[in-house]
């Protein structure tokens, strides 16, 4: 917490601020709702009549409605993380501190991802019911569980990012929601598509188009990790490169913008972000 | 400790700050004053390292601000011109969170805020909210959190603008005790009389240049010699022009009707005589007062050749 003193700042006022008990409470409500409207679709009231088969989608259906929402949550706790800063005037202040771009970058992705993080660790019980119903191995709830915070993170540090170079919360809002948009919806909808195109044997170059797509989208990811589709080892090195790739070049606008020295290694004007 | 070499700052082909040389001795204070857009903010954000300066150096303690800004922002505790606070935190909360950025051991924060927060009038909110504050309280609050690294160097860009008239009292009264801190102080505002009291020399800024800098003490060994009189009468014309012109104290004479206002270089015996030679030729007076010296009129005439030269 010392060595992040801006991390310990943002968890206080945001454990504080009215809307997260809402958003915590809200959440757990209606996933909990969810949960037990498919388990008893599931038992068909006949609670005797328990079929771990259909308890396994279940599982896969929470899991990958979950990654949605958190998804396309996420944004909105992290999009004005900078930019909000800056239009609140406290950012200039925190800039003449000894406080590193990379750490203020940190401290704003992690204090963003916990109270999302926080949201899946309230939904574990309901994991735990459908667990209970035959649905799933623990190392598959562990994976899944897992691999959801790493794509909260991922969001948030996009989000972050996107927030640093765009001067305004309202642009960084869109770039953000663009960029889970095309995780989530494009790359999904795209990928199966083609894949569904190359049906037909000729068609390779879809085939594999269509694999890399899907490669990037967590929820075909994280159903593989649920044990329903198969992907290559190829594919997770493509998610992993992929997006440590995208969050390091977006990486190096942000910390100029947050850094005005570094324009001098550059020829031309400097813009002036505070 | 705070010295500029032909500093510029040119934003497209507008030029903010035009080759600026500005030295700060240690343990004093430098007011810059200007009106808007005079480049006032410009300055004090590239000494801040906020701001690179298209040509030129600054040095604070020693440091270059564009290749050593790490040690820069050490030295310097800087409170912009128009700040925001952070919602859901308490005064204490906000000047550890500060604190904490500086890598001050927490002990030692503990007793800094609580004495900072005493200083500036503060201590009866420590447990507020920040943003439930009143702009003059924040604006105080800004300066115990500059404070709080104890930095040598202090950068304050209009601390009293936006403030109600007794709120910019307060401020004063503050920057007064800053002063016997001993830190060395860059402070800005629109408005001369108001640094007048705070400051050891006075600089003014017009589009960019610095166009004259004088001594406070300077001036007010100046405002001592020179004096305002108000003076009102009844008499005919010629005798009130006779009584000025005789008198060789008489620096300058302003019709303010219904009186008429000197600017009087003379002791309080020369005074009387210039009051004596009024009421012999035929002058009734009504009135017969000093007035304080307006500083900013004192620091033009004082520095007339500055204004002349643009
Ligand atoms: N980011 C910027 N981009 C372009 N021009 C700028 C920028 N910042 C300042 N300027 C210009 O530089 C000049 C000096 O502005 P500056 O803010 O330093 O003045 P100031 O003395 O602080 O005025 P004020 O009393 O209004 O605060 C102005 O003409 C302004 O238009
Ligand atoms: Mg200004």
């Amino acid at each position: 917490m010392r060595a992040n003193p801006l991390l310990y700042k943002e968890f206080r006022q945001r454990m504080r601020a009215r809307r997260t008990p809402l958003v915590v409470a809200g959440y757990f409500v209606s996933m909990a709702a969810l949960t037990f409207f498919l388990l008893y679709e599931n038992v068909q009231g006949q609670l005797v009549l328990v079929l771990p088969a259909r308890s396994e989608q279940v599982f896969l259906l929470m899991s990958l409605l979950q990654m949605t929402v958190v998804a396309f949550l996420t944004p909105a706790f992290a999009a004005g993380a900078i930019s909000g800063e800056r239009e609140r005037r406290t950012l200039v202040v925190l800039l003449t501190t000894p406080l590193s771009p990379f750490g203020i970058l940190v401290g704003k992705v992690l204090s963003s991802s916990a109270l999302l993080a926080l949201l899946l660790v309230v939904s574990l019980p309901l994991y735990s019911l459908v667990f209970l119903f035959g649905g799933a191995v623990p190392q598959e709830v562990l994976a899944v569980f897992g691999f959801q915070v790493l794509n909260i993170v991922l969001i948030a540090a996009l989000s972050v990012l996107w927030s640093t170079i765009a001067l305004r919360s309202g642009w960084s809002t869109v770039l953000s929601y663009a960029t889970v948009g095309f995780m989530v919806i494009f790359s999904g909808v795209v990928g199966y598509g083609l894949r569904l195109l190359a049906q037909s044997p000729m068609e390779f170059f879809a085939l594999r188009w269509s694999n890399d797509l899907l490669a990037l989208n967590p929820l075909w990811m994280e159903a593989s990790l649920a044990g329903v589709v198969n992907v290559s080892r190829h594919a997770w090195v493509l998610f992993l490169g992929f997006y440590a790739a995208l969050v390091a070049v977006l990486a190096v606008p942000a910390v100029f913008r947050l850094r005005p020295q570094l324009w001098r290694l550059l020829p031309g004007d400097e813009r002036n972000y505070q | 400790m705070i010295q500029t070499q032909n500093l510029v700052k040119r934003y497209g082909r507008e030029v903010a700050v035009n080759q600026l040389n500005l030295t700060v001795r240690q343990g004093t204070v430098f007011g810059i004053v200007g009106e808007n857009g005079a480049g006032k903010t410009t300055t004090l954000s590239m000494l801040a390292t906020l701001t690179v300066p298209t040509s030129g150096q600054a040095f604070i303690a020693g440091y270059e601000v564009t290749h050593q800004p790490h040690e820069v922002r050490r030295a310097i505790g800087y409170m912009p011109d128009s700040f925001g606070v952070y919602d859901e935190l308490t005064v204490m909360e906000y000047l550890r969170f500060y604190a904490d950025c500086y890598g001050v051991d927490r002990r030692t924060a503990e007793r800094r805020a609580k004495e900072l927060l005493d200083w500036v009038d503060l201590g009866a909110k420590r447990h507020s909210y920040v943003n439930a504050l009143s702009r003059g309280m924040q604006q105080r609050l800004e300066i115990a959190r500059c404070l709080m690294h104890n930095p040598e160097v202090l950068i304050l860009d209009e601390p009293s603008s936006g403030l109600d008239p007794r709120s910019r009292l307060e401020m004063r009264a503050v920057l007064q005790r800053l002063r016997s801190l001993g830190k060395t102080i860059l402070v800005s505002s629109h408005i001369l009389h108001e640094l007048g009291s705070v400051a050891d020399e006075i600089g003014i800024m017009r589009g960019g240049e610095l166009s004259a800098i004088a001594s406070v003490n300077v001036m007010l060994a100046h405002s001592d010699a020179f004096r305002t009189l108000w003076i009102s009468g009844e008499g005919p014309r010629e005798a009130w022009e006779a009584a000025f012109a005789d008198d060789p104290h008489v620096l300058n004479v302003v019709d303010k009707s219904p009186a008429v206002e000197v600017l009087y270089a003379g002791t309080v015996e020369q005074q009387a005589q210039l009051m004596k030679s009024l009421m012999d030729r035929g002058v009734v007076l009504y009135q017969f007062a000093e007035r304080p010296t307006d500083i900013e009129e004192l620091f033009l005439r004082l520095t007339d050749q500055g204004g002349e030269a643009d």
